[in-house]
This record gives structure tokens, C-alpha cells and sequence, in this order.
């Protein structure tokens, strides 16, 4: 049941974006439109999965057993922003209707700090294997759950009479602090 | 030299000063970093079991070790059990200590932990929480007592909850009780024994 | 570019440009470690050492570098400094480091780093970056500071651990929750626009 523990935790209590406030970018960035949030939440989920298999199998198979944690920072970095590149490859050849989908957010995804964030918590966190798939499965969703949320707020908000200066990035930020509130209601229903 | 050879002595001369940089880095803090991982560790230990001078780990697994203690004679004093256990928001990690029959907890100490602020965290309090935990007869599972009351009316086996914070004492309460269970019956089967000669 | 002093190109990073209120650039250490001053100065003394190291770097060898391969090079760069940061801060300042956990490495990711490199760093003398970097670290520490003061003393009724509001006050507990952090935050971006559109009309 740990495993549940886990993956629930990652969607609703520890939330990527309202908690550990990971992937804040495009979740202001990318939340005007349902759709485009969706897309983005989805390619998010995909790349983290396979992050989460690999940075635990770097970390592992070579960090620790060679005792080089020290390149940990360095390592992620780098594997992130190629395997994004190759999934960006690899969509566009195997699946054109998914490349049209997730397309242009995939180069985004690089420098989202979420991704990074995905491999480090779940090394700092100790986690094996299957946690660590489970945690970055998780995690997506709970990123894919926030900005969608987020977006289906803003489409009402474009018709509401925000105060001039709070308009755009304010007024997100405010949405998203009462958002997290109520998220902070899942709390303690991990036992 | 053409472009794509630029590029290769580039980024392998880029990655290389890199690494080097950061094994000089890396060694040079490796020591101190570990020192004060130990350090806390010792002095949560030297905390929670009154008189240690010595510790020996007896037994390791994730979010569980045990500690052997010994006094400055070499005497036996008791167990120091590192746990860890979920809290409201997150993982709550807990040191304490016990004699070496296990019927008394002498003291405990939260190590890490990211209850809410003014609530939950009162874990680490000494007023509201910690103090209750001192000289407890852990012969039988603790209990939770709730509304909180003073330390003179409280049970022999009884801890008072945090007002507001249930959750969060509830889940101390538990990972103790149940890091006790474990520790016996791993007693029990003969895999560790106080001491601490199990196979080494 | 090259007609700016360097005085204008150090304040654009505290006022018109800065990293946080104008361009709203890393925002997840902003709302993650403004909980306490500590915590807020520390996480922007960090990022300012990354931040002015790898500009004088990248500018150094900004000639030497094909375009094709600058982006990785950059990020090399950086995460050697953040490595550097991170362990230094391990090693001297355990509770600091243990409280900031994750968000020291998740500096490799501020997107005002890697930001500055392309657009500034890259494309300018070392002397100019090193001041652009100072301006950047300047306007991003000093918004981290208002951020963490605000919430640390409606949070806490501390400042930098001190009492400051007395026993009367009862604290805020939202406040240096996650909620907190983006209604701060929000609401300062809301006084900022206010501010400045003042400015304007007086100029």
C-alpha cells in the first residue's frame, strides 16, 4: 500500500505545482487555453515517467556505486535535455498526430524545472524502483490535474472585471493561492 | 578546423573542466558533509539515551536502524531506534530511546519532519509534545490522550495529543508503537541481540 | 545596448527588468523558500554567486563556443557553479541546506540564469555581463527579501528568527504555507503595476 501512499500523495497532497510550486512556468504560461493545458499536462506525465525510470537508473547503476553524488546536479541536467530531445525525435517519426499534439511544448519541457525536480526529489526522498515510477507517474498527474484546473478558471476569468493591475500574472497568482488552499484540505488523509 | 570537430573539442573540453572542477569540489566536501551527517545522528542518540558515550548500529533497514548504546564503563544503556512514519503532509523521521529491556522510552526527538507551522510542527516542541514522552512505560502500546491534560494526571502509557494536531502526534504515536513491536519481535527471532555480537 | 551606462545596466536589473516583478522568471525558488528571511537570503546569495560566475565564464569564452552547441555548454557551465553552491552550503551550512532540500539544485533551472546567458552574457564584454549579472542577483534579492519578510512576519511575527510583533499577535499560519506564497506574491504584483504607473504620470 506504500505505493498508493505514494502516488496519491504525488497528485493530490504534494502536489507538484501547489506544493513543491515545480513547473510554475508553464503552469502560468500555458493555462489560458483548456486545451493547450491538457496537451502540455500529458507530454509533461510522459517525459516525467520516463525521467523518473532513467534518473533513478543513472543514479544507482552509476552515481552511488562509483560514489560520484557529486555529478548528480550535472548528470540530470544533461540527461534531461537529450532524452527530450530524442522524445521529441521519436514522436515525430512514430506518431504524427501525437507530435502535432504535444509538439511544440516538448522543447519547452527542457528547462521546466518540474522534470528536475521530479529526478532530485525522488533521489533526496530514497526511493527504489518501482516508488520512483510510481512517484513520477504520480507527480505528472498532479502537475496535469493543477494546470488543467488552472485553465478551466482563467477561460471564466477572461469575462470577469479583474482590477487593472492585478490582470494577468496577479490575478493567476491569487487563483493559484486559493487553488492550493484547497488542496491543502487533502492533507492528513494519508494515514 | 571544420565545424563539427569544433564542435566535439568544445563540449569535451567544456564537460572535462567541468569535472574536474566538481571532483575537486566533490572531494574536498565529501569528509565534512558525511561529518555532519554523523554528527547529527550521534547527537540525537546521545540525546534520546541518557549517559551514552558509545553506539554501535545493530541493525539497518530503510526508515529503521538501531542503535546499541553503551555508558563510559561500557555498560549496556539501552536502544536508540531511528524511524520514520507518515505525518499530515509528509514523512516524519524520529529518533528515541529505550532501556535495554524495553519497557521504558527515556526520551524522543523528531529529526526531520514538514508538519504545517504552528500546528502539526508543534511535534517538535518540547511543551507541547516532547516532554510527555519522557520516562514512558512502553511495556504495553502507547496510547493517545486527548483532550490534553496535565503531566501529573497523565497514564503511565499515555501521551497527550496536540490540540489541533491529532494527525500529526497520532503518527508519532504509531511509528513508535510500531518500531517497538518490530524491534522485539527482531529480538525475539535472534536476529539482533543488545550486544550487538549478531554474526560480527 | 552599448549606449547604456553601466550604472543604467546595473539598475534595469533591480527595477525595470527585475527578474521576479517584471519577467516573472524563477518563480518556484521565489514562492518555495520565502517562508523565513533565512531562507530567502540564502536561496539569493546562492543563485547570485551561480548567476555572476557562469556570466563572467560565458562571456569569457563566448567566442570560442559554434552557436550550435551553446545551450549545453551554458548549462554545463551553470551546473558546475550550482554543484558548487550546493555542496559548499552542505558542508558549511547544514540546516540551511537541509531547509532549502531540493530548491539549491533546482537553481540549474532558474530560468533567469540560462536567461541571461542567451540574452545578455553571450553577446557582451565580460566586464558588462559581470555588471548585468550584479544588477539581476541585486533586483532578484532584493525581491526574495521583500517576499520572505512579508510572510515571516505576518507568518511567524519574526524577522530573521527575532520577535518583532508581540505576543498580542496572533501569527498567520497561511502566510508561510504554500498558499501564502502565491497570494504574496500576487498581490505584490499587483502594487508594483500601481507604483510604477504612478511613476509614469509624475515623469
Amino acid at each position: 500500500m506504500e505505493l498508493l501512499a505514494i502516488f496519491i500523495s504525488a497528485i493530490l497532497i504534494n502536489n507538484f505545482v501547489l506544493h513543491y510550486f515545480l513547473g510554475i512556468c508553464p503552469f502560468l504560461g500555458v493555462s489560458k487555453k483548456l486545451d493547450s493545458a491538457i496537451s502540455m499536462g500529458l507530454a509533461v506525465t510522459f517525459v516525467m515517467t520516463i525521467t523518473a525510470v532513467v534518473s533513478w537508473i543513472i543514479n544507482h547503476w552509476v552515481l552511488i556505486p562509483y560514489k560520484l553524488e557529486y555529478l548528480q546536479i550535472v548528470s540530470f541536467i544533461l540527461v534531461i535535455a537529450s532524452l527530450v530531445q530524442l522524445v521529441e525525435m521519436f514522436i515525430r517519426k512514430t506518431s504524427p498526430p501525437l507530435y502535432q499534439a504535444l509538439g511544440i511544448y516538448l522543447p519547452l519541457i527542457t528547462t521546466n524545472c518540474a522534470i528536475m525536480g521530479l529526478a532530485l526529489l525522488a533521489a533526496l526522498k530514497n526511493y527504489n524502483f518501482m516508488e520512483t515510477v510510481v512517484f513520477g507517474v504520480g507527480s505528472g498527474l498532479g502537475f496535469t490535474l493543477a494546470i488543467v484546473l488552472m485553465a478551466g478558471i482563467r477561460e471564466r476569468l477572461d469575462l470577469a472585471d479583474v482590477p487593472e493591475p492585478l490582470k494577468g500574472a496577479g490575478i493567476a497568482l491569487i487563483v493559484a493561492g486559493i487553488m492550493a488552499l484547497g488542496f491543502f484540505g487533502f492533507s492528513g488523509m494519508i494515514k | 578546423m571544420n565545424l563539427s570537430s569544433r564542435m566535439i573539442v568544445v563540449l569535451t573540453s567544456v564537460g572535462v573542466l567541468s569535472g574536474a572542477l566538481l571532483s575537486t569540489v566533490g572531494l574536498l566536501t565529501r569528509e565534512r558533509i558525511e561529518a555532519n551527517r554523523l554528527k547529527e545522528i550521534e547527537e540525537a542518540i546521545v540525546s534520546v539515551v541518557p549517559g551514552t558515550t558509545v553506539n554501535q548500529k545493530i541493525y539497518e533497514e530503510k526508515d529503521f536502524t538501531v542503535y546499541a548504546t553503551r555508558g563510559e564503563a561500557g555498560q549496556i544503556t539501552g536502544y536508540a531506534i531511528y524511524t520514520a512514519g507518515t505525518g499530515f503532509q509528509d514523512k516524519i523521521v524520529i529518533m528515541f530511546g529505550t532501556d535495554a529491556s524495553l519497557q521504558k522510552i527515556f526520551r524522543l526527538t523528531i529529526l526531520d519532519q514538514k508538519e504545517t507551522p504552528g500546528l502539526g510542527a508543534k511535534i517538535t516542541d518540547e511543551e507541547a509534545f516532547l516532554q510527555f514522552w519522557e520516562n514512558k512505560d512502553c511495556s504495553q502500546p502507547l496510547t493517545l490522550r486527548k483532550p490534553p491534560v496535565s503531566r501529573e494526571e497523565l497514564g503511565a502509557s499515555e501521551i497527550n495529543a496536540i490540540t489541533g494536531a491529532t494527525i500529526s502526534s497520532e503518527a508519532v504515536l504509531n511509528t513508535v508503537n510500531a518500531s517497538l513491536a518490530k524491534l522485539r519481535s527482531l529480538i525475539q527471532e535472534g536476529t539482533i541481540n543488545i550486544e550487538g555480537n549478531n554474526g560480527q | 545596448m552599448a549606449s547604456k551606462s553601466l550604472r543604467q545596466e546595473f539598475f534595469k536589473g533591480v527595477w525595470d527588468e527585475n527578474p521576479i516583478f517584471r519577467q516573472l522568471l524563477g518563480m518556484c525558488p521565489t514562492l518555495a523558500v520565502t517562508n523565513a528571511v533565512i531562507n530567502g537570503l540564502a536561496m539569493g546569495l546562492a543563485t547570485a554567486f551561480v548567476l555572476i560566475f557562469s556570466s563572467i565564464v560565458v562571456a569569457a569564452i563566448k567566442k570560442l563556443i559554434p552557436s550550435q552547441v551553446r545551450i549545453a555548454s551554458y548549462i554545463v557551465v551553470i551546473a558546475t557553479f550550482v554543484t558548487m553552491a550546493d555542496r559548499f552550503l552542505a558542508a558549511f551550512f547544514p540546516p540551511i541546506s537541509k531547509s532549502l532540500g531540493p530548491y539549491v539544485p533546482l537553481i540549474v533551472v532558474n530560468c533567469i540564469i540560462l536567461g541571461r546567458q542567451e540574452a545578455f552574457s553571450s553577446k557582451n564584454s565580460v566586464g558588462r555581463a559581470f555588471i548585468d549579472a550584479l544588477g539581476m542577483s541585486t533586483g532578484f534579492i532584493i525581491a526574495l527579501l521583500i517576499l520572505s519578510s512579508i510572510r515571516e512576519i505576518l507568518g511567524s511575527g519574526t524577522w530573521l528568527g527575532h520577535q518583532v510583533l508581540g505576543s498580542w499577535f496572533e501569527p498567520w499560519i497561511i502566510m508561510i504555507l504554500p498558499p501564502g506564497a502565491f497570494l504574496t506574491l500576487g498581490i505584490l504584483l499587483g502594487l508594483i503595476m500601481v507604483i510604477d504607473r504612478k511613476l509614469q504620470r509624475s515623469v
